[in-house]
């Protein structure tokens, strides 16, 4: 509805909306300022000296950060990659058919969306340990599946609910093999839900603290357990620096899709994992 | 009641170049059942939110009774909009939509429950009042629309397209309950719609909107008979129009020389006449009579649509399908153009 | 190949993951919790951990702060997401960017907030600094506790930093599908704007805030890093408890830290019904 607003209305809405905006960045600022401060001591609002150190620290080979920052790369797209590989499939079936015992389904791929992970995380650290699983990467990936793979199954359950199977069938009759019909036909109309699914699914592995802590043991690294020891050991510099590191992929992922990502979408329920 | 005045009504969106609405005036006089006819984004739901005050003009006014009511809030201007799809409240019962305005005004719950089933015995919904919307028809849901409208006594119903969502056998059914409903108590109303027949059918008079400029504000037949220029006559499915010169009492046309009705616009224009007003000639062919070769015959089952040429001239013309039975393409067929049917455009 | 083969092939790889590490999870910590273990020997179930926890003051000291931090931070961002929501539906010069700006933290995660709300507010941080900028404290000490405090101040901030813009894009999201019409409807059935807030727009938008508020209640309830970061020692918060004892060298404080973590997954169990209550309605509208 486009009708009249006074002034006075109309500068309550921008006050607010600045507040807003100021407050939703604002826990950002003092950890970009602490990465380049050298020494900040109460009560200066402003470092009084400047420096790199901090950064200098996080880049070189003896501080770990790099290795860690790798490693959490690698667990987080191997994570995404099962989940596409696994999710797909699945919503597939929940997208395109009825059966009976769908709605048991549903809720199953549902329940880890919302049941928390320090309920299940101390159980599953129980079998891990017969399996000799714990303490390794392996483990960690196989763990962060628990957040990511719902999301994936829901975000092409949405895509195939939308889908029309007739386009196989046609591709089919005039002489495409099972194969080149998924190449040609399913995969370039499934691929936004892909996409939008697997960069979900990378930030949601990305953001994982206490499964990594307890399933990897401390021996497995990742970035979030990295910066949590530092922020509780008082290095406030690297702390920021590692911040903004790790900060960097979500908003990186935020700009190039912010159009992309509507609240109808079964995936935004992912944001609330991270 | 309420005498509606539009003058210079126009509105720009912001971003656009073109206005959405040029200049709209109309008088629509107190109780007269109004339509707005147009094409589809030709800004008649622009000027009907803007009546109901949920949009804002870029310029010209509205007034009741002769006092502006731009100021006015819409739920302070005594306007209810009732939108095509209708848009009942789908969480709630269909009695508490019907009393939501009276519930708005803080009436009474018990006044408000009689004047419900009052309102619902109207519309001829006596027993649904506990269903949800989603439970009823498309027709039903457009009663209780209708009934959650009246219910506050507006001095102005708005209707948004108020039959095209209808089957053919609901649409008169509906046409006659708004028509009673709206002549019973009296409320200036006005329709938007896109569909000619439509309008007609409803309206004691129409505004024919075309590019958001008012092209003409007459009775339902003059935009037959009298079609203010080319494109309103062929909105109302008007096919033939033929060049030339009137001299107020004749036609000088490649048709040849057609004796025209009193008071036919003179000078330089266009002769148009409706296909269905075309006749075969009698016997004793007089005045406005013509030879015709039948290029081409549709039967559309009730009627026969005949395509004609008349030397260069194409003409169309529509017949009873028992008429023309022993014709066939090629034939020449003598037909002639009654006087009084005859309209001149300038 | 028949549908329900097809059906089940499809589904298989995924339900084998779920119900295998999840719920498989589950039950070996509900076994645990119980003193029930064939594995390592143990074969008679008992319901000493539960005894232990539910006779242990912290538990319930613990169980009643998670319980405010959850249901606080919910409250608070539903009401401030709908407003968010409210002031952002509008068009507006530089809509994109302020969208941009309000998403932006959608994708920051949760441990990174906490900490930036641990320097912005505990009492050498920003606001103190600027209090004494400002001669408002002589030091220190004169800030209020805001963070590592006993009413969870400092976890409130940050899971309604955060969760603002969750619930608040969900929303948003809601408000667009619905559209201006119904409250267009209301406003010339004689509904003032705020009428048309409460009688129309609220309710329309209602399931979609109860399933998100649903997903933060849950998920502020089970998390362990942020009251970890800006938490006080005592009492902490249940899943912090929970991994304590679950950590502690004493192995025999295993089970009752299982039963903690049931005591989680019940509570979310009623968040589901919850959720799915009201996201089927929203479905079915």
């Amino acid at each position: 509805m486009t009708t009249k607003e006074t002034l006075g209305i109309r500068s309550f809405r921008v006050l607010t909306g600045a507040v807003l905006i100021t407050w939703l960045i604002l826990p950002l600022v003092p950890l970009a300022i602490w990465s380049f401060a050298k020494g900040w001591f109460y009560p200066d609002l402003l470092p009084r000296n400047w420096s790199l150190r901090a950064w200098e620290y996080a880049m070189s080979d003896t501080s770990g950060v790099l290795a860690s920052l790798w490693l959490t790369i690698w667990i987080s797209l191997v994570a995404t990659f099962l989940s596409v590989l696994v999710g797909v499939p699945a919503g597939r079936a929940l997208g395109m058919y009825k059966f009976r015992g769908k709605e048991i389904v549903e809720l199953l791929i549902l329940a880890p969306t919302i049941v928390p992970g320090i309920a299940v995380v101390l159980g599953i650290h129980s079998i891990f340990i017969s399996l000799g699983l714990t303490n390794s990467v392996e483990g960690v990936i196989l763990v962060h599946l628990i957040p990511t793979l719902p999301y994936m199954v829901l975000v092409m359950s949405g895509i195939f609910a939308n889908y029309d199977p007739a386009f196989e069938a046609q591709a089919r009759s005039l002489g495409a093999s099972p194969l080149k019909t998924f190449w040609y036909v399913t995969l370039p109309a499934i691929r936004p839900g892909i996409i939008v699914g697997g960069l979900f699914a990378f930030l949601v592995s990305w953001s994982q603290y206490i499964l990594t802590l307890l399933i990897g043991g401390g021996r497995v690294e990742t970035l979030p357990l990295l910066l949590f020891n530092f922020a509780t050991s008082g290095r406030n510099d690297i702390t920021g620096a590692i911040g903004m590191i790790y900060i960097l992929p979500g908003i990186i992922i935020l700009l190039l899709t912010a159009k992309h990502l509507s609240g109808r979408s079964g995936a935004v329920g992912g944001f609330g994992q991270i | 009641m309420t005498h509606v005045s539009i003058k210079e009504l126009t509105k720009v969106y912001p971003g656009a170049t073109e206005p959405s609405l040029d200049r709209l005036s109309l008088e629509i006089p107190t109780g007269e059942l109004t339509a707005l006819l147009g094409p589809s984004g030709c800004g008649k739901t622009t000027t009907m939110k803007m009546i109901a005050g949920l949009l804002e003009p870029t310029s010209g006014d509205v007034t009741f009774d002769g006092r502006s009511v731009l100021k006015d809030k819409p739920e302070d201007r005594g306007v209810v909009m009732v939108f095509q799809n209708y848009l009942l409240f789908p969480y709630m019962s269909v009695a508490d939509n019907v009393g939501f305005g009276l519930k708005m005004r803080k009436v009474d719950p018990v006044e408000i429950k009689r004047r419900v089933g009052e309102m619902l015995e109207l519309v001829k919904l006596p027993d649904l009042g506990d269903r949800k919307p989603s439970a009823l028809s498309g027709g039903q849901q457009q009663r209780v629309a209708l009934a959650r409208a009246l219910i506050v006594q507006p001095n102005v119903l708005l209707l948004d397209e108020p039959l095209s969502n209808l089957d053919a056998h609901l649409r008169f059914e509906m046409r006659d309950l708004i028509r009673s409903l709206q002549q019973e108590m009296g409320i200036t109303t006005i329709f938007v719609t896109h569909d000619q027949e439509e309008a007609v059918v409803l309206a004691d008079r129409v505004a024919l909107i075309l590019d958001g400029r008012m092209k003409q504000y007459d009775l339902p037949d003059a935009f037959y008979k009298r079609p203010v220029d080319e494109a309103t006559a062929r909105f109302f499915g008007g096919h033939n129009f033929v060049p030339g010169t009137s001299d107020g009492c004749r036609f000088d046309s490649p048709l040849g020389k057609l004796t025209l009705p009193e008071g036919a616009a003179t000078g330089q224009g266009k002769l148009t006449f409706r296909p269905e007003n075309v006749r075969i000639a009698p016997e004793a062919a007089g005045q406005n009579t013509l030879n015709a070769v039948i290029a081409d015959i549709i039967y559309l089952g009730t009627q026969t649509r005949l395509k004609l040429r008349v030397g260069e001239t194409e003409v169309d013309a529509i017949m009873n399908p028992n008429e023309v039975e022993t014709f066939s393409v090629g034939d020449t067929l003598p037909i002639y153009l009654p006087i009084s049917t005859l309209w001149v455009i300038r | 190949m028949s549908d329900r083969m097809k059906i089940f092939l499809l589904l298989a790889p995924a339900m084998f993951i779920i119900v295998v590490l999840f719920f498989g999870g589950l039950l070996t910590g509900l076994m645990r919790s119980f003193n029930y273990m064939p594995v390592i020997g143990l074969t008679d179930p008992d319901l000493s951990a539960y005894v232990s926890v539910f006779t242990d003051r912290e538990f319930y000291l613990s169980f009643l702060l998670t319980f405010h931090i959850a249901f606080t931070s919910t409250v608070i961002s539903s009401i401030l997401a709908i407003g968010a929501a409210l002031l952002l539906r509008r068009s507006f010069v530089g809509r994109g960017i302020v969208n941009f700006l309000f998403q932006i933290n959608l994708t920051v995660p949760h441990l990174v907030g906490a900490i930036g709300i641990l320097y912005l507010f505990s009492q050498s941080g920003s606001f103190a600094r600027l209090a004494a900028e400002f001669n408002m404290i002589q030091s220190p000490s004169d800030f209020p506790a805001l963070v590592f405090d006993p009413y969870a101040i400092g976890i409130i901030l940050q899971y309604v930093w955060k969760e603002v813009p969750f619930i608040g894009v969900i929303v948003l999201a809601n408000m667009q599908s619905v559209g201006e019409d119904y409250e267009s409807v209301a406003r010339s059935l004689g509904a003032s704007k705020w009428q048309t807030f409460r009688h129309v727009l609220l309710p329309l938008i209602f399931p979609g805030v109860l399933s998100a508020s649903v997903m933060v209640f849950a998920f502020t309830f089970g998390a362990y890093e942020i009251p970890a970061i800006l938490g006080a020692n005592f009492p902490a918060a249940l899943p912090v408890l929970a991994y304590r004892k679950y950590t502690d060298v004493d192995l025999a404080a295993r089970p009752e830290a299982m039963a903690m973590a049931i005591v989680i997954a019940l509570l979310s169990a009623v968040m589901i019904y919850f959720y799915l209550r009201y996201s089927r309605r929203r479905i079915r509208g």
